[in-house]
């Protein structure tokens, strides 16, 4: 054998490696093809039969059309509900980051009593899944719920983007209090020494040195509020993709490679994102700063 | 510019009392240095006088004003930390400006002072970069730059050099006199590198966990040592200590090392016959030996073996063995000496400091404490 550097791994590792990548994800991109593939079909794409292949545009054109009964003249809004399913998505994402950064930011930063039981108060938050929160969540949704109908549509809308980041809070709390723990404390006294506020020194210092958390955590509450579907179904009175794609599979007569079609765009932001966001999920250097 | 005084501040983290009841006057325009090893305290008072830290008790001015309870920002002091602590997201010349945007000044305003400040350090050719492109010569300047363009009454330096390299550190310590001494500005100056203290400032204050062991001048701390630490701490090599008990016969009184038996430095006779010990340290420094091929009776003279020979090119170390004790000398070139041989050290009696063995501090120190001379 000859020598070779630390950080080098041996070619046989790495190919042995590689091949257990592509097996592990290999369910998951056939999965994909063929819910690609269909939506661009006459019939389902399945089987790995090249025959069952039959080319048209028309489910994407019917989808974005908003008809999507293959008989009935009946049009659904397809803006709206992808304009509703973007509006939650942001929703979450922007109260999950505003939350999660100023939240990380106290508890990484400033002493104050009960931090540690608060900290292990959100691990355990983090621990129970959604679905199991819910009755509570949809009791104070009753209670809180406005008299006047005509407000109960944008009231709802309110309630699911909070409801929804209030699950995410915990993970992004979590994350950015580790992300500001990583900027050394002299770069905060300076700040200070030269004049800026407790809520300047966050703003203009410690944000832009934690910028791939941010993204990070934007990015967590954006694909939770786009994905989910137990509390939209819930409490939201409009429809998301998500919603409408659960009742389109529920229905009678549903044409499958139209819905593949709105399954295919509705994984779209996921893979956008992760695909985009990769390198700067996985840059965690803080430049210039040495410690 | 003004004056600081630290009147009886104390600074407990939890249990740990960082500092202990110190209390210091920094003169006005004066370059003082806090020197002592890591985890003395030092840094902890420099951050009570930027008010990062709140003192547990005690009080601080600047000239008569109580500024005990002053947040930072309204003390007007310029900070320098040692790993400089540049934002890092921030071109140097957004990094210099932002104590200024701060206070809200036109950006005209801004401008003007933030080329005056770099080209005064010479970093004005620098203003477009971000700093982990600079070097670390260049980044420090960058941060002496933030801390003087608020054009402050006190500037506080922590370990500043200790990032740079030896020959960089060398050449910066020169400047940063000059600029302290041009500026006027009071300036304290924490540092565990007694060569530093010594070279730049004007005093110096010796601390060890939490307290202040001397004040003085830099021919002071290190000529006049208050107590053993002090002179083991400044100077390389650092003093020898030889334990020696004391001997009152009636031709006078003598110190009696080993197998060798010397008569008390002048200086101390009278001390000596004040107080009642019979064990003392012996403080003399490498510099001030001679070594002698053969040992006359009557000098301050003691008998040793060559242990080691280090030779420093402009000089030698020479490590001779006095019995169980170890004991460095500088001598010059000119002299050979071989291991094993049998030498005779002879420290300068009138630069010899007398130690006591229990309490560690001089005997001149001891005196004055008991008698509150």
């Amino acid at each position: 054998m000859s020598l070779k550097d630390v950080e080098v791994r041996g070619r046989k590792i790495e190919a042995v490696l590689l091949l257990a990548i592509i097996l592990a994800s290999t369910p998951l991109i056939i999965g994909f093809s063929l819910l690609t593939l269909s939506s661009f079909s006459k019939h389902m794409v399945t089987n790995f039969d090249p025959n069952s292949f039959k080319f048209t545009l028309i489910n994407w054109v019917r989808f974005l059309e908003g008809r999507m009964a293959i008989t009935g003249g009946v049009r659904i809004s397809v803006i709206n509900i992808i304009l509703n399913t973007l509006i939650v998505a942001l929703g979450v994402a922007f109260v999950t980051t505003l939350i999660g950064t100023l939240a990380g930011y106290a508890i990484s930063r400033m002493n104050f009593r009960y931090r540690k039981q608060l900290l292990l108060l959100l691990l355990l938050l983090h621990a129970f899944p959604g679905s199991v929160l819910i009755v509570g969540v949809y009791l104070i949704y009753i209670v809180t719920m406005p008299s006047n109908p005509e407000f109960i549509r944008y009231y709802s809308l309110f309630y699911v983007v909070i409801a929804r980041a209030a699950l995410e809070v915990p993970m992004a709390i979590w994350l950015m209090k580790g992300f500001f723990d990583l900027v050394p404390w002299e770069i905060e006294w300076a700040a200070i020494v030269d004049g800026a506020s407790r809520i300047k020194v966050w703003w203009k210092v410690m944000l832009p040195l934690v910028k791939p958390g941010i993204a990070a955590i934007m990015l967590f509450g954006f694909l939770a509020g786009w994905q989910d579907l137990i509390y939209v179904r819930t409490f939201l009175q409009e429809r998301t993709l998500a919603t409408f794609i659960e009742a389109n599979l529920e229905a009678e007569y549903s044409h499958m490679p139209l819905l593949a079609a709105v399954a295919t765009f509705y994984l779209l932001p996921t893979i956008v994102f992760f695909v985009t966001s990769q390198k700067l999920l996985l840059k965690v250097t803080l430049a210039g700063v040495k410690r | 510019m003004v004056s600081i005084k630290l009147r009886n501040v104390t600074k407990r983290f939890g249990r740990v009392v960082a500092v202990d009841k110190i209390s210091l006057d920094i003169l006005d325009s004066e370059f003082f240095a806090l020197l002592g090893p890591s985890g003395s305290g030092k840094s902890t008072i420099l951050y009570l006088i930027a008010g990062i830290y709140k003192p547990t008790s005690g009080r601080i001015y600047f000239d008569q004003q109580d500024i005990t309870d002053l947040p930072p920002k309204e003390r007007n002091i310029g900070l320098v930390f040692q790993n400089w602590a540049l934002y890092p997201h921030m071109k140097v010349y957004d990094n210099i400006a932002f104590p200024l945007r701060l206070k809200r000044l036109s950006e005209d305003n801004i401008y003007r002072k933030v080329v005056e400040v770099a080209k005064m350090l010479r970093i004005n050719h620098l203003l477009d970069r971000y700093p982990w492109q600079l070097s670390g010569g260049q980044q420090q300047r960058v941060a002496i730059a933030r801390a003087l363009v608020k054009e402050p009454l006190v500037l506080l330096l922590d370990e500043p050099l200790s990032n740079l390299d030896a020959l960089l550190r060398v050449s910066v310590r020169t400047e940063l006199k000059r600029l302290q001494k041009s500026l006027g500005i009071t300036t304290v100056y924490v540092t565990h590198d007694q060569a530093e203290a010594l070279a730049m400032a004007d005093r110096i204050a010796v601390i060890n966990e939490g307290r202040v062991l001397q004040v003085g001048s830099p021919e002071e701390v290190y000529g006049k040592p208050s107590c053993r630490f002090v002179g083991g701490f400044l100077g390389n090599p650092p003093m020898n200590f030889i334990e020696a008990s004391i001997e009152r016969g009636r031709e006078g009184v003598y110190l009696v090392i080993n197998m060798d038996k010397v008569s008390v430095p002048k200086q101390y006779t009278n001390i000596l016959s004040k107080l009642e010990i019979d064990r003392v340290v012996i403080g003399f420094r490498p510099e001030d030996i001679v070594i002698e091929k053969q040992c006359s009776p009557r000098d301050f003279c003691l008998h040793g073996e060559v242990y080691a020979v280090e030779p420093l090119g402009r000089e030698y170390i020479v490590t001779i063995a006095i019995g169980e004790h170890m004991v460095k000398a500088l001598t010059p070139r000119g002299q050979v000496f071989n291991v094993g041989e049998k030498v005779c050290v002879c420290p300068y009696s009138e630069k010899t400091i007398l130690f006591d063995t229990k309490t560690e501090k001089s005997l001149e120190q001891l005196l004055v404490e008991k008698h509150g001379l």
